[in-house]
């Protein structure tokens, strides 16, 4: 439904339940006339004309965005002319059907006339504003959903092509070598391949699916790598199930051999620990290397930044990250998750 | 030729190794592992090509030229760094993306054979015009041929390398340099600067029995009066 739409039913329903209700109120004290219920409909009339008016004005004036401060001086003065041009509406329909008296001139009836007015005008703009910033406050929360989800998509850790083609280069090698392990590392770049394209759809993995990934992942890097990695997996059989972001604990692994292991002429090893504790899942990744201290920002990149980002904006502040140099010679990535969201 | 490839996985090396099989023109003279080992090798085996891998623990490819006094012909291999070469100036440089394709190999060695005529009874020691250097600055890098360089200039540990509209710095001191070059080409000017005799454009005499050499592409280089005798004489030869 457009606003435009809503604007005129609420308008048109709004002020015809009040001047129904004006008459059936007026109907309960004394006899009804048919004079009464024309000046009811015209008053009716007058009252939609008249918002309809003060609408104009707020939108162009641009009023939605005042601060109280501001607006609400600028309100009560709009409503207190459009009560007296009311009540001289009012007046001049009594005089057309010649019922003017001397009393509708009293002071007293002239500022309780004026005053009630302005309570229906200041109704009329609580509802109007109430609407605005609603729909505001509404608008702002879809807007930053869907800005997290596109942030979230593009943090995604995305396979790295450097990867996939040294990968190939190594399996072209190896066909000649041993084309039994040549065919199995095809069967687990493949696997990488599948879950990495189908992964975009999916928000989170079961920790099972994600390690199964990083097996095939570090199955193919020691191929490439051969005695310079060693890989030890120390797997809490209880985090089987616990959900985690896809490809996560994969972009770990890969920093590690990247800034790690690669870095290493003899190379070293890579170990993946979970530990689970009452409702919160702790991964560790550790690899041979070092820190360097002051080149950790722009060095050690996209991947961890990236899974920090991450982290932030689907934990908030239940989930966190932290990466050490545990040892001399051996860097500690680990993450704490929570069970559920 | 005589081939050096340097690569740190085994399987890339021996995979490469099979693809210049076919190649009877290149003759494999050894295998290194990352750039020390590579850069001991290329000093004792002084091979005319290498094939090197970019990203290696520890150096680079990069790093590999950076430490080489002359730069045999270079081929890179690389999985996934076209951005990394797309930093070089003079496209004096090929490169083959892994896994290689045979086709690729082929037109890469095809090129160098066109090249290969040049190399005389190589020695060791000078490096003469034909020789190129490796030049990096910043995210900029080129080949040089020295024939091409008109100018070296001594800035603090830095040498300024003067040629077309660059002058980028190399780490290095123009002594060792200046011994290594090859004197009928290059000349110690002064104890700053180091010229290509074959861009001298024009010659004014200046205080205390010096020379003035302009050279052709505008730079104005003193010749100390020690010098001045011997400059006149090469000049004159």
């Amino acid at each position: 439904m457009n606003k435009r739409r809503i604007y005129w039913i609420s308008q048109l329903g709004g002020w015809s339940f009040y001047g129904i209700l004006q008459i059936f109120l007026y109907a309960t004290a004394q006899q009804l006339d048919i004079t009464h219920i024309l000046g009811e409909v015209l008053q009716v009339g007058f009252y939609i004309l008249s918002t309809h008016v003060l609408r104009n004005l707020v939108i162009k004036r641009g009023w939605l965005s005042y601060s109280w401060l501001k607006l609400i001086p600028r309100l009560l003065m709009s409503i207190l002319v459009l009560s007296l041009l009311n009540y001289s509406f009012l007046l001049s329909y009594s005089f057309v059907m010649d019922e003017l008296t001397g009393r509708d001139f009293l002071t007293f009836t002239v500022v309780l006339n004026v005053f009630g007015s302005m309570i229906i005008y200041f109704l009329w703009t609580l509802f109007y504003f109430t609407f605005h910033y609603f729909e505001n406050y509404n608008k702002s929360l879809k807007y930053e959903a869907a800005a997290n989800e596109i942030e979230l998509r593009n943090l995604r850790s995305q396979l790295n092509p450097h990867f996939i083609f040294n990968a190939l280069n190594s399996i072209r090698a190896l066909v000649d070598e041993d084309p039994v392990k040549s065919k199995k590392a095809i069967t687990q770049l493949s696997n990488i391949l599948r879950n990495s394209l189908t992964v975009d759809r999916q928000r989170l993995v079961t920790f099972q699916e994600e390690l199964e990934t990083v097996k095939d992942y570090l199955a193919l890097e020691t191929i490439r790598y051969e005695e310079r990695l060693k890989t030890k997996f120390d797997i809490d059989s209880k985090s089987v199930d616990f959900l985690i972001p896809p490809l996560m604990l994969q972009t770990l692994v890969e920093n590690g051999i990247k800034h790690g292991i690669a870095t290493l002429k003899k190379g070293g090893t890579i170990t993946v620990t979970t530990v689970t504790r009452e409702k919160e899942l702790c991964i560790q990744v550790r690899n041979a290397g070092q820190l360097v201290q002051g080149k950790t920002n722009s060095e050690e990149g996209f991947g961890l930044s990236n899974t920090r980002k991450r982290l932030e904006l689907i934990y908030g502040d239940q989930a966190s990250f932290r990466i050490v140099n545990e040892n001399k010679n051996t860097v500690l990535t680990e993450i704490l998750l929570p069970r559920s969201l | 030729m005589r081939t050096l490839i340097v690569d740190d996985e085994r399987l890339a090396r021996k995979e490469l190794m099979s693809l210049l099989e076919p190649h009877k023109k290149i003759e494999i003279i050894g295998e290194a592992t990352d750039v020390d080992d590579a850069f001991e090798k290329i000093n004792d085996l002084q091979p005319d090509l290498i094939f090197l891998d970019i990203q290696m623990p520890g150096k680079s490819g990069f790093d590999l030229l950076e430490m080489l006094d002359s730069v045999p012909k270079v081929i890179f291999t690389t999985a996934y760094d076209e951005f990394a070469l797309k930093a070089f100036e003079v496209n004096a440089l090929d490169y083959l993306l892994k896994p290689i394709q045979a086709e690729r190999l082929e037109e890469a060695i095809g090129k160098l054979h066109e090249a290969e005529i040049i190399s005389e009874e190589k020695s060791r020691k000078t490096l003469n015009k034909d020789d190129q250097v490796f030049v990096k600055d910043g995210d900029k890098c080129w080949f040089v041929k020295l024939a091409d360089v008109r100018l070296f200039e001594s800035d603090g540990n830095y040498i300024k390398v003067y040629f077309g509209g660059n002058r980028p710095m190399i780490h290095k001191s123009l002594n060792a340099l200046d011994e290594r070059l090859d004197e009928r080409t290059f000349f110690r000017a002064s104890r700053k600067h180091i010229i290509n005799l074959g861009w001298v454009e024009n010659i004014d005499t200046w205080f205390n029995g010096g020379l003035l050499v302009q050279l052709k592409g505008g730079e104005k280089i003193e010749v100390s009066r020690r010098q001045a005798a011997r400059f006149k004489e090469k000049m004159s030869l």
